[in-house]
């Protein structure tokens, strides 16, 4: 049956199609233009943008905000980026947290919670990831996205075979040209994600930036999962970092940087600038690969039956246990490696490496407060988040 | 001039993606070889992924 020359069923097939493509299409759109509303404390001075450091990617999709605190009094500063693979979204709420309640007494404080605000745009191919998790605060639920690891190819495509570093040669996995933590220190003229790298490495040299933080996650199959990965330069102050928070509050690792692994920000930060350069990462099970459904849940749980399994049979690198739990030198028994237990780390961890860059080098010391993780184990991520709706509108931006 | 040359392969390939859905658009609708319904159905598929790239979607 035809109607013209076109058969029926070829019409019908095409509309079918079409109608799924639409309802993707929402899907895509949904994630792409989600903003979060996040509330900054009453140290914070000024927002900026990350082409305010490098104009070629003004108007591009990895510009991003920079949130800026700063006490007045002569001292250290700091950066915190969060977000650099958003698929990692522990490290975005952790700084979310630390803007909301940060206090700064001595220094200056800059922190980026969505580091390639590109890859924030997009979800994960495969699996059926969720684009979205809830944390449950005061006021409500907050939605957060989840983002991917790397650009979005709409904004930064095609691939090349081979990702060739630059400056120093080193080959990589074609895909890690969109991976802004393997295309450090940058690119002035390079691609989009390069130049998102190379603003950052402006950021740090231009605004003198002392300790240059860059918070993840890992897999727990990784061998850097709960560990400090420090240039060694940083390396003092990363290893009582490590030794302090292992002893009071969780177990963390701490490992210099290889001085050939190049791309990622605790070689090249420190190489390319006079920052102390510290990563560190948090065990999260959504991105294991064995892990199972790749639910909110275990977003937010980080509860996974294989995960134990691997655990059992010591294939992991941190402790795991979904049954028991794991108690903490902070006494917290912690079951699967849930999203408070990840920030809280992030927030100690981040607080801990400040505290000890002021030890050794006091002229650069940077005094600030605000939650740890004995704070957000005992009331929640979501406690020390305000809601905007209340919040005074000059301390609410969308990011 | 980097930058510049980024971009313009970076629209070469937006235009070799509205090539191929056009191609794809014919074929679906007329084609000499493989006419059934299954092939219709997998063209139909293959012509999403297209357009939902050539639209700036996905």
């Amino acid at each position: 049956m035809k109607i013209g020359k076109i058969e029926i069923s070829k019409i019908i097939i095409i509309v079918l199609v079409a109608i799924l493509g639409i309802m993707a299409s929402y899907e895509f759109l949904e994630l792409r233009f989600y903003r979060e509303d996040v509330v900054v404390s009453d140290s914070f001075t000024e927002e900026k943008m990350l082409s305010d450091w490098l104009p070629s990617i003004k108007n591009t999709a990895v510009d991003a905000p920079v949130y800026i605190f700063d006490s007045g009094v002569p001292g250290g500063s700091v950066l915190i980026c969060g977000g650099i693979h958003p698929y990692e979204p522990a490290t975005t709420l952790a700084a979310y947290v630390i803007m909301n309640n940060i206090n700064v007494e001595k220094g200056k404080v800059f922190i980026i919670p969505r580091t390639n605000m590109s890859a924030a745009t997009l979800g994960m191919l495969g699996n059926a990831y969720p684009k979205f998790f809830t944390i449950e605060t005061e006021w409500g639920e907050k939605k957060i996205r989840i983002g991917d690891r790397a650009t979005n190819p709409l904004h930064q495509w095609p691939d090349p075979f081979v990702y060739v570093n630059y400056p120093s040669g080193q080959n990589l996995a074609y895909t890690d040209i969109r991976n802004m933590n393997r295309t450090f220190p940058g690119k002035e003229d390079g691609s989009l994600t390069e130049r998102g790298s190379y603003a950052l490495m402006e950021l740090t040299r231009k605004e003198n930036i002392d300790l240059y933080i860059d918070l993840h996650e890992a897999s727990l199959m990784y061998p850097v999962v709960s560990t400090y990965v420090a240039h060694q330069d940083a390396q003092d102050i990363a290893m009582m970092a490590s030794m302090v928070l292992s002893a009071s509050e969780f177990p963390m690792k701490c490992e210099v940087s290889p001085s050939n692994l190049h791309g990622l920000t605790h070689r090249e930060v420190g190489d390319y600038s006079d920052a102390y350069a510290v990563l560190m990462e948090t065990p999260e099970p959504f991105i294991d690969r064995v892990a199972g459904r790749m639910t909110e849940e275990l977003m937010t749980d980080g509860i996974d039956e294989f995960i134990q399994t691997a655990a059992e049979n010591d294939l992991i690198y941190c402790n795991y246990d979904i049954n028991e739990g794991i108690t903490m030198p902070s006494g917290y028994v912690v079951k699967g490696a849930p999203m408070d237990y990840r920030v809280g780390r992030h927030l100690s961890a981040t607080r801990e490496v400040i505290t000890w860059m002021g030890q050794f080098d006091p002229a650069k010391e940077v005094i600030v407060t605000f939650p740890g993780f004995i704070d957000v184990m005992d009331n929640g991520s979501g406690f020390y988040l305000s809601d905007p709706e209340e919040a005074d509108e000059s301390k609410v931006f969308k990011n | 001039m980097l930058i510049a040359l980024n971009d313009i392969v970076h629209i070469l390939y937006f235009v070799m993606v509205g090539f191929f859905a056009i191609f794809l658009i014919k074929q679906f609708f007329k084609r000499e070889k493989k006419r059934g319904m299954v092939y219709d159905i997998v063209y139909a598929y293959v012509i999403m992924v297209f357009l939902l790239r050539l639209f700036y979607i996905k």
